[in-house]
């Protein structure tokens, strides 16, 4: 069982895992809509649960596939919805620029991250609806940008609807995670066990799995 | 000659009733494209029609269920009767009461969803304005948010400033009044989501009407209160039964079989134990299935949660799961239902008249073999029998293609649009005969 890159399937060279969490009603799945099928509909429809759509995407000469999962915004889906943190490689932390509540949420959102996900997940912010008129405008870009810097992390404005910045989140997010796997990789190559031990091996065993049931 | 005039007639039924359906739930032309293909077609003879309906009631309002559940299982119902129909199948009312008795029955509740939107009212003033809001109007500790309503700009008075809910004595009822305050905006934001793609929903005070009956229903059902996906179960009514109280009693009555599913518990959604009872049938029915899912670590069919909160409404288009939902009603059917409901116990029993012909048929086709086998055996919902007959249906494609979950997901996905209600519900069916006579062995 040794730590193989996510390699095995012909149709792509990494399987990466994303997750969209959110405030219900920011805009999560119009931005998966946006990048996935390159659509924005305006007959809106809420997520029951847990949703998932797939693009692939090529980076440095490799194919990267990206499944990405939506989730339901409303607290009560927690339960549900958590479970599916510990698989992923990646999180999009998404809020309205128009709600400030979106906002101050995401402190929360970063919360439930600790306590579900695997320690060395990415994690990206995400200001959705950044097309809407400055007047309603709750969140200054400068008070994302702060937030964003205090974790570490790397900050866009989006809008699902004009197409504003998507690829560029999924993009960033997507090469971070396969640098972190290859250096990964690299690394682990020699000791398959030190791998195994090691906490933040979570995300390399996600792609491990799938590499094995496709070969 | 007589041939070709017969054939002209079929034809001509055919584009009557395309015609017919989209009249009574138009679509908004630029989402056509976006909703799943509907299959239900009015067929003459088999649907139950206006004119039968009528018919099978006595002079004085006593209902012939057995004859109106037949003809429901063979066709479903036509949608200028629905709504009425539907308040039979859900125990709204007797059918063996009378025209007279239940239009007393409909005058008091019609009263009393009025005290009860006159009690929310007083609270939230916006709560039958036509209006509704969108963005938090209280903070998580009870403080009032100045906000503006989603679909006007427009200051709200007197929101969330009341004395109840900022007395700092923290009583039983202040919490109350808070948790449900906060569940609000949850509800305008699913609203102004739900069922976008018809005519009907353009109106803002339509949008306000599904608002409105959602939060009375949150207010009085507190235990429950707001969970996501009410508003697709909620939406259907509303445009099947015009009168609001009418909606609001019908859509509680529905939410009496459903309700278990949006029951939260610290680390449980209700529909939970029904994804349970999924993985129990499929271990019995199809151990090959169940082990695969379970090596792919979908032990807890998690995959299946939204089939059953919603009861399938995102794998059919708006007909067909109306169609598919008095369908399983009217397998499900107990003539015991009713009363019930009024008296407040949990058991439905068979009413003690034992399992003579005439008597059983009164009950649906999925409840006869229930009553068959008396109280003391378990008794499995037929929408759990739905979801496991559709992945019995796509059995062959799992086992080889699914390698992730993510597959298992796609594969059931391809159902949407592709499923016919009936043949649904008659699969559930065997599927259901199948688990009982394994299950005795």
């Amino acid at each position: 069982m040794a730590a193989l890159p996510a390699r095995a399937r012909a149709d792509y060279d990494y399987l990466i895992k994303l997750l969209l969490i959110g405030d219900s009603g920011v805009g999560k799945s119009c931005l998966l809509l946006r990048f996935s099928d390159g659509s924005f509909t305006t007959s809106f429809i809420t997520t029951i649960g847990i949703d998932f759509k797939i693009r692939t995407i090529e980076l440095d000469g490799k194919r990267i596939k990206l499944q990405i999962w939506d989730t339901a915004g409303q607290e009560r889906f927690r339960t549900i919805t958590t479970a599916y943190y510990r698989g992923a490689m990646g999180i999009l932390l998404v809020y309205d620029v128009t709600d400030e509540s979106s906002f101050n949420n995401i402190r929360n959102w970063i919360r439930n991250i600790e306590q579900h996900a695997s320690d060395n997940v990415n994690k990206i912010l995400v200001g959705n609806k950044a097309d809407m008129d400055e007047s309603k405008r709750a969140v200054p870009t400068s008070k994302g940008q702060a937030l964003a810097d205090e974790y570490g992390i790397k900050f866009f404005e989006t809008s699902a609807k004009t197409n504003l910045n998507v690829e560029e989140v999924f993009f960033s997010i997507g090469r971070d995670i396969k640098q972190r796997l290859s250096d990964t990789d690299s690394k682990s190559e020699p000791s398959t066990i030190k791998i195994n031990q090691d906490q933040g091996a979570n995300a390399g065993q996600a792609a491990q799995k799938s590499s094995c049931c496709g070969s | 000659m007589l041939c070709c005039f017969k054939l002209t007639g079929i034809l001509m039924t055919n584009t009557a009733t395309a015609t017919e359906l989209d009249a009574f739930y138009p679509v908004r032309a630029e989402c056509v494209a976006d909703i799943p293909k509907t299959r239900f077609k009015i067929k003459p003879g088999k649907t139950l029609s206006a004119r039968r309906w009528d018919a099978a009631f006595s002079k004085d309002g006593h209902l012939d269920i057995a004859k109106v559940l037949r003809r429901i299982h063979r066709g479903g119902v036509h949608p200028s009767i629905k709504g009425a129909v539907w308040e039979f199948l859900l125990g709204c009312y007797d059918p063996n009461s009378t025209f007279e008795e239940r239009n007393g029955i409909r005058q008091q509740r019609r009263e009393q969803y009025g005290v009860w939107k006159d009690e929310c009212q007083k609270m939230v003033p916006m709560i039958g304005s036509g209006k509704f809001v969108t963005t938090a109007i209280i903070t998580a500790d009870g403080q009032p948010v100045e906000e503006k309503t989603s679909t006007n700009l427009q200051e709200i008075d007197t929101v969330g400033t009341s004395d109840d809910s900022l007395g700092g004595n923290n009583s039983t009822l202040d919490k109350k009044v808070i948790e449900w305050k906060l569940t609000l905006h949850q509800i305008g934001l699913d609203v102004v989501r739900t069922d976008r793609a018809l005519v009907y929903y353009e109106s803002e005070a339509n949008q306000a009407k599904l608002w409105d009956i959602l939060s009375v229903y949150a207010w009085i059902d507190g235990e429950v209160g707001y969970m996501q996906g009410m508003n697709d179960i909620c939406s259907p009514i509303i445009i099947l039964l015009e009168n609001e109280a009418d909606a609001f009693w019908c859509f509680d009555h529905a939410m009496r079989r459903l309700r278990e599913n949006f029951r939260c518990s610290t680390g449980t959604i209700g529909v939970q134990s029904q994804l349970s009872t999924l993985s129990q049938v499929i271990k019995i029915v199809d151990p090959k299935l169940h082990q695969h899912l379970e090596e792919l670590d979908g032990g807890e069919y998690l995959f299946a949660f939204r089939m059953l909160m919603v009861l399938f409404r995102r794998e059919f288009s708006f007909v067909d799961s109306l169609y598919l939902w008095e369908m399983m009603w009217a397998m499900e059917y107990n003539p015991n239902l009713f009363l019930t409901y009024e008296s407040g116990s949990d058991s439905k029993g068979g009413g003690g008249t034992g399992g003579n012909d005439k008597h059983l048929k009164q009950y649906g086709k999925f409840e006869r073999k229930n009553v068959k086998m008396g109280p003391n055996d378990q008794q499995l919902p037929l929408p759990v029998f739905l979801v496991a007959s559709v992945l019995e249906a796509k059995n062959k494609r799992i086992l080889k293609e699914a390698k992730g979950l993510d597959d298992v997901v796609n594969i059931l996905g391809d159902v949407t649009g592709n499923l016919d209600a009936k043949k649904a519900c008659n699969e559930a069916l065997k599927l259901h005969k199948k688990y009982l006579s394994k299950i005795k062995n």
